[in-house]
């Protein structure tokens, strides 16, 4: 069995995912980069990017996120964002409607989600 | 000796008053148990924050680090910023806020400090409107209830920052009701500005650390977002614990109400044998002088 590093991407609200992965590729402020086991401790600052997470050589999940804060510690990953989403089960009509009634910065984030979909 | 339509009155008024207090009750139990649960989802996010913080600031050299952290140097002017609940009937969660607000205000401007406030929710601001209503610098409604939303405590957290960099206070604390469980709350003060860093545990871990970008960099952008985080769980505290206050007096209420329902039915029944005892008497005694 292959060597896998636990993920956590928690928001304020509630944890959005956890579970053990073979690669999480995330959006540091300095550029894309990806966590596979046994990674050095890193503490990167995100930038609003897609966090895309491995499994088997695939891309199973991929999330949203509006910007955060990435802790790479040992065999966790813990990826702190303000606002996510997981593009896997989004509907582009319903985040449509939900950016017309946020405010801008939310509004700039769901506009950003609907174009990566 | 009150009559007994009066009584009648008065009994079917409190009855009225009991069904209130009852439906209350039902429904702040039912918001709680989703306010209950936002606020222990919202605890991880809190704890883990929290937790970077403190590996960064164990490591920032204290002469350059940035006043978010290690403060300004001063102490002559405190912001409070005071979270309370936009409606009343919930017991003491209020009064006891409103309460503590005095306490530090006074003691603070006994120090021959400048204090200024920051009110959030209702209540507490309409309480203290006449002392202290020239020393608030903002007054919030409608950022709690069941969905307390992130962007709100984003905005509070860059209210709160933005005056700190203009100067306009030198130290920043954050007075709420903290849930404990559904009968207790307990006021809590904690201070945002210089932040509060617990202990870095396990500083082995934090020393071969790598940080994107610099040390410095991630820490400035960083201690916004603490500020934020702080003051969102505290509202997502606030909230449950407003809910469970409610929840406990409206309780209370109803049960009172019922006390009173039995003490007054007693009284008209009383009242009403009274009547027909007399009522019997009269006829009695006319018809014995017949």
């Amino acid at each position: 069995m292959a060597e896998t590093t636990q993920l956590e991407l928690v928001t304020p609200a509630r944890i959005m995912a956890q579970k053990s992965v073979q690669m999480v590729v995330a959006p540091g402020v300095e550029g894309l980069f990806g966590v596979l086991p046994r990674h050095a401790s890193l503490l990167a600052d995100l930038t609003r990017g897609i966090v895309e997470v491995h499994e088997d050589g695939k891309v199973t999940d991929r999330f949203m996120i509006d910007g955060g804060l990435a802790d790479v510690s040992g065999e966790l990953v813990t990826i702190l964002a303000e606002r996510a989403i997981d593009l896997g089960s989004a509907d582009a009509a319903a985040l449509k409607e939900k950016a017309a009634n946020a405010n801008e910065a939310e509004a700039a984030f769901l506009n950003a989600v609907i174009e990566s979909l | 000796m009150a009559s007994l339509k009066d009584l009648k009155t008065r009994i079917n008024s409190v009855k009225s008053t009991q069904k209130i207090t009852a439906a209350m009750k039902m429904v702040a139990a039912a918001k709680l148990r989703r306010a209950q649960e936002a606020a222990e989802a919202g605890r991880p996010y809190a704890d883990r924050m929290r937790g970077v913080i403190a590996n960064l600031a164990a490591k920032a050299d204290a002469s350059s680090a940035p006043a978010l952290l290690v403060g300004n140097g001063e102490a002559a002017s405190h912001l409070l910023v005071v979270i309370s609940a936009d409606r009343g009937l919930c017991g003491g969660f209020n009064g006891s806020i409103t309460r503590q607000t005095r306490t530090e205000v006074a003691r603070l401007q006994g120090e021959g400090k400048t204090v200024k406030l920051l009110m959030v929710g209702r209540k507490s601001a309409d309480a203290l409107r006449r002392e202290f209503g020239d020393s608030y610098i903002a007054s919030l409604e409608g950022v709690q209830g069941t969905a307390v939303a992130f962007a709100d405590a984003a905005d509070l957290g860059e209210t709160v920052r933005s005056g700190f960099e203009n100067g306009d206070f030198d130290v920043c604390t954050m007075i709420y009701n903290k849930f404990i469980n559904a009968i207790t709350q307990e006021v809590k003060l904690s201070q945002l500005i210089p932040a509060e860093v617990g202990d870095a545990g396990g500083d082995e871990a934090g020393s071969n650390y790598d940080y994107e970008p610099e040390e410095d960099e991630l820490l400035a952008s960083l201690l916004p977002r603490i500020i934020s985080t702080q003051i969102y769980s505290a509202l997502l505290e606030s909230s449950a614990a407003e809910l469970a206050a409610r929840m406990t007096a409206m309780d209370n209420a109803t049960r009172n109400a019922g006390d009173m329902i039995d003490r007054l039915t007693l009284v008209y029944n009383r009242s009403r044998q009274a009547a027909i005892t007399n009522e019997l008497i009269e006829i009695i005694s006319g018809a014995e002088a017949l």
